[in-house]
């Protein structure tokens, strides 16, 4: 089966207080990263993983995190992975 | 006489091969070793066809074909090309449209078609064969200057 | 998906993110370039490949060219190149290049049959200068030889012509350009008294007609030839009539295609020249104005060695180039034998056809544009062929006006500049001054600040010339730069390379890449290429374009230029002057051949302050002075006032080149006509101020046969020549892999008809062969060239098919360049061929 790269982004509404420990914690999460948002409570989240799948896995798990209010799927996209030569 | 030819390919080797060269592909570029010898002449190449885009090597490039052109009709009464890459049948070809700077003139004009000293495609743009490059060619990307560490390797080609 | 997709895909996520939520993300998240990274650095430069001179806009990163595009503001290409030139970004990164020089050796010493081992600069000097005093010691100047190029800039060909002919009292300097368009510089002295194009590009927007007599410009001229699509796609009334050996692009896009038998263009020439006569189109005012009536010594052989055949039975070998005033009428008695028929009959031309192209220079409505290049200047009458088209335009006074102009268009980037102004030639000095004039000779040695009678007066060896006098042992020490001769020399394996491996020699090659010709030479020399240097080229319509050093050149390369001054160094007057000079003129004894040569007082002229800090100028800095400048200051003093004049250095620097000859700070377009040239005197209208009279020559001079046809035996013309892809001998084109897999090797194009009575398909191996050798290749049916029955076509770019041991060193008797157009040869399948057939 060929091997797929999904790329997907999040909105994740934080509460103000614990910001700082949830971006901490989505950061050990494996391909996500996060770009910014912290100062309105609204983090940018964006996810690299191999299958569909995987990205409802992530947004289940930061959902989960402590003081987490909602985690929102902005921009999904994916295309199969060629081998290199 | 065969052996003495061996040597001296050999003793050029450490000096003259800083690229990588196909041993069968050399004489392409410096001739047979020595000038004298025969060479069989090296098959022809196949062309390229998968329609896949090739990068370019930089912005300014003319883009190179990925489809063959045998026979295409380049005349005063015809040009094959337009046929595809003119705008108005890039919907039912999904070919590239011609850039935006062949409708201009040599006076700078834009026209409301492909400029006449456009007319022949075939000067800039070249289909391609499946040959392998006689030797690398070290020109380097702007990109891989510009943000190195972006560019930890080369992708597909 | 590589990881820079990867990165700029998320990067768009997190946007699209940042969007909904309203939310501004730092800076140093998006993927998008700014500031700095961006910036490249832009310079003007002209493009490396042939004649035509377009310009290029250069971006340089990091030491790197990573980028090319047309310039803009270039007058001759407005914006456009043609597939090489956008590749002139990657043609010095051919991972080959050479860094060091390369020298045989045996045991750590030079050795003929020794092999390549890296040196050091000062090795290779020592070990070639000694060689080169030895021959001069041993066997006089007329043993050392030079091989240039129309490919050198202004200043290298410069220096060449006076280390050769002022510190080694030798004529034996010639460029490749000989191979290229010596029969087109010969005769624009013959006609004219001054060399190179009276008209210019801008013609192409005024003719109402284009006749390209053997020129395939879709392919060789591609950027001329959009000016010329241009100009009849735009105006209906336009015609384009391609007179060619074979069809090809620029008979695809042509309104008639006149097909020809090898050679006889003369007599299609002539028919014409006769029609205008007979139809009383000869524009009688202008004709008894401006020209005379010359014959031309007819029965003048083919260049070929001495003791062949052909030239022992010839009766004007010896003095080809001599013609004899005549008269209008007996010139019309000449032209009367060449009626439609007969011209239709030698040349397999339909008389329909021939008769619409007579028409076209009758009818003094129609503005006639006439363009050649190698099918006229590559042939065994080449000099009689440009006579002819000149003949029609001076009879119908078609001729130094917008859009009425006889056009030889060039193959090198500075085949006129270097070559011809500069005067690289055998018989040539700078501003069309001629090695065997005493009173050219003395005005050199005067610029040149040189002692009276220096300069040697004999006409040095020319191109085909200096091979043949390589393998007899009379040329000894032999410099080839900036060419790949042994590759497109004619009749190579018998006349070229065993003059390169004859144990009395000594070769030596400087080049960018491992040539055919560097390998077999003795010592190889690392070059410098196009933009790793300070260069000026002068294009086909006397243009002068200059561009800076933009980059370096990899490890221990040099330009030809410090290769030659630097060279200079290692000998004294005292080692290569006569002691009858030096003793009228001690001042100049005890130094060195740079001290005379280049630090004279012109040439050191101008100090380094004077170089645009904003390039570097490595030879400069080598010779602590401004080379570039004071060379060509010097240079230009030759044809300032003579009608050559050139602009200030630093003016070219600014601008996208100029055509000479430039007087107060303007150029000229169109030469010999009242109005456009300021040489012209008030109220005469037109004047050809070259020859004394101010008078053009019409040479009369008949059809005669080709050296060599076909025959039972060898039962093909074979024609060579390029692609466009591909520029000569493919030693940069071929190290760039778009245009290597654009065309990725030689073929033989034949009709399918000639292939099927072979037995031959396409793809096919087979053997070319001639009475001279013979190589393989495959053939090709199909494709952009398609070639009547019985003629051959193979171009001479690929090193594995090496077509030049095939073709024939026959040359135009009165311009010593090759016919590389017509022989004769047959093909036969490679596995039934009999290899000790031409043994």
């Amino acid at each position: 089966m060929s091997r797929e790269c999904h790329i997907s982004s999040l909105v994740v509404h934080s509460r103000p207080d614990r910001v700082q420990a949830i971006s901490e914690r989505i950061g050990l999460i494996e391909g996500a990263a996060v770009h910014g948002g912290a100062e309105a409570g609204k983090l940018i989240v964006t996810l690299e993983t191999d299958t569909e799948s995987q990205v409802v896995e992530r947004i289940n798990a930061i959902q989960l995190l402590d003081g987490v209010l909602a985690a929102t799927l902005v921009f999904h996209h994916f295309e199969p992975v060629q081998e290199r030569e | 006489m065969r052996r003495s030819v061996f040597l001296i390919l050999a003793g050029l080797g450490p000096c003259l091969a800083a690229g990588t060269i196909l041993a069968q592909d050399a004489p392409r570029l410096r001739g047979p070793q020595p000038f004298t010898r025969e060479t069989p002449a090296p098959p022809m190449q196949r062309q390229v066809t998968d329609d896949v885009r090739v990068r370019r090597n930089y912005p300014d490039q003319p883009p190179v074909i990925p489809h063959s052109i045998e026979g295409y009709a380049m005349d005063l009464n015809a040009n094959k090309c337009m046929s595809c890459h003119a705008r108005k049948f890039t919907d039912q070809s999904q070919a590239p449209m011609i850039s935006v700077t062949h409708y201009q003139d040599r006076e700078g004009n834009t026209l409301g078609g492909l400029a006449p000293r456009r007319y022949v495609c075939v000067s800039c743009h070249v289909p391609q064969t499946t040959a392998k490059p006689l030797v690398d060619n070290v020109f380097t990307d702007m990109d891989a200057l510009a943000e190195p560490e972006r560019q930890p390797e080369r992708g597909r080609h | 998906m590589d990881l820079t997709r990867r990165t700029l895909l998320k990067t768009q996520a997190a946007a699209a993110a940042a969007a909904a939520a309203n939310v501004t993300l730092p800076a140093s998240a998006q993927n998008i370039l700014t500031g700095e990274d961006l910036q490249l650095q832009w310079s003007k430069a002209p493009c490396r490949f042939c004649g035509t001179g377009c310009g290029v806009m250069v971006a340089v990163k990091d030491g790197k060219v990573v980028a090319t595009h047309g310039d803009m503001q270039a007058e001759v290409n407005r914006g456009l190149n043609c597939v090489k030139g956008y590749f002139l970004s990657k043609i010095m990164y051919g991972s080959d290049r050479l860094t060091q020089p390369l020298m045989r050796m045996k045991n750590g010493q030079f050795a003929k049959d020794g092999e390549f081992q890296p040196v050091s600069w000062d090795q290779a000097f020592d070990e070639m200068a000694k060689h080169w005093k030895r021959v001069l010691k041993e066997k006089g100047p007329e043993a050392v030889g030079m091989f240039g190029s129309g490919q050198w800039t202004i200043w290298e060909g410069y220096v060449a012509s006076k280390l050769m002919r002022a510190g080694f009292r030798t004529n034996n300097l010639d460029p490749n350009a000989r191979h290229c368009m010596a029969s087109a510089a010969v005769t624009f002295i013959r006609t004219f008294g001054m060399d190179e194009p009276m008209g210019c590009y801008d013609d192409f927007e005024h003719a109402d007609a284009f006749v390209l007599w053997g020129s395939n410009m879709a392919e060789m001229h591609p950027i001329l030839w959009t000016r010329v699509t241009d100009r009849r796609l735009s105006h209906p009334h336009v015609r384009i009539m391609t007179l060619s050996t074979y069809e090809h692009r620029t008979t695809d896009l042509s309104d008639m295609a006149l097909i020809f038998k090898p050679n006889s263009d003369l007599a299609i020439m002539n028919y014409i020249a006769n029609y205008i006569i007979q139809t009383g189109a000869v524009n009688r005012e202008f004709v008894e104005k401006h020209c005379n009536f010359r014959l031309a010594n007819t029965d003048i052989g083919y260049g070929l060695r001495p003791d062949n055949v052909l030239e022992q039975r010839a009766q004007h070998a010896n003095d080809a180039q001599v013609s004899n005033a005549s008269s209008f009428e007996d010139y019309a008695k000449l032209m009367s034998q060449y009626t439609v028929e007969k011209a239709s009959e030698l040349s397999g031309v339909p008389k329909e056809r021939l008769e619409a192209l007579a028409k076209l220079y009758a009818d003094p409505k129609t503005k006639v544009m006439s363009l050649w290049t190698m099918g006229f200047n590559q042939h065994v009458r080449g000099v009689w062929a440009n006579h002819m088209v000149y003949n029609l335009h001076l009879l119908t006074g078609k001729i130094s006006e917008p859009g009425n102009s006889p056009f030889s268009l060039t193959g090198q980037p500075s085949a006129c500049g270097t070559a011809r102004e500069v005067g690289t030639f055998s018989h040539r000095l700078p501003a069309d001054m001629q090695v065997n004039n005493p009173e050219h000779r003395k005005h050199a040695e005067e610029i040149w600040k040189l002692p009276h009678g220096l300069l040697p007066e004999k006409v040095g060896y020319h191109a085909v010339q200096q091979d043949r006098m390589l393998k007899d042992g009379k040329l000894n020490a032999y410099w080839i730069m900036c060419n790949n001769n042994l590759q497109t020399a004619p009749n190579t394996n018998n006349e070229t390379y065993p003059g390169y491996r004859n144990p009395a020699n000594f070769v030596v090659v400087s080049d960018a890449y491992p040539t055919v010709t560097a390998m077999a030479a003795d010592l190889i020399l690392p070059a410098a290429m196009w933009v790793e240097k300070e260069g000026a080229y002068g294009n086909a319509e006397r243009r002068t374009h200059f561009w800076h050093q933009l980059v370096n050149a990899p490890g221990d390369a040099r330009s030809d230029l410090w290769q030659l001054m630097e060279f200079s160094k290692r000998f004294t007057t005292d080692e290569v002057w006569p002691a009858q000079i030096l003793d009228a003129h001690p001042e100049y004894k005890g130094k060195t051949l740079f001290d005379v040569l280049y630090a004279n007082g012109e040439v050191n002229k101008f100090p380094l302050s004077e170089i645009d800090p904003a390039y570097e100028n490595r030879e400069a800095k080598a010779f602590g002075f401004y080379v570039q400048k004071g060379l060509f200051e010097e240079y230009a003093s030759f044809g300032r006032g003579h009608g050559h004049d050139l602009a200030p250095f630093d003016t070219y620097h600014q601008v996208r080149g100029l055509r000479w000859p430039v007087v107060n700070g303007q150029e000229t377009r169109w030469r010999y006509r009242e109005g456009y040239d300021p040489y012209v005197e008030k109220g005469s209208g037109v004047q050809f101020y070259g020859n004394p009279d101010k008078k053009a020559n019409i040479m009369g001079a008949p059809y005669e046969p080709p050296a060599e046809s076909p025959d039972a035996e060898y039962d093909l013309w074979l024609v060579t020549g390029r692609v466009l892809e591909h520029w000569h001998s493919g030693s940069m084109t071929m190290r760039v892999p778009e245009l290597y897999k654009a065309f990725s090797g030689a073929v033989l194009f034949m009709h399918p008809d000639d292939a099927a009575k072979r037995h031959l398909r396409r793809g096919q191996e087979v053997r070319i062969v001639s009475r001279r050798g013979e190589i393989r290749s495959r053939v090709e049916t199909r494709g952009r060239n398609k070639v009547p029955p019985g003629l051959v076509f193979v171009p001479f770019f690929d090193a594995s098919q090496l077509i030049n041991k095939v073709t024939l060193d026959a040359t135009d008797p009165i311009s010593k360049q090759t016919d590389f157009k017509k022989c004769a040869v047959k093909v036969v399948a490679a596995a039934t061929a009999d290899a000790g057939d031409v043994q």
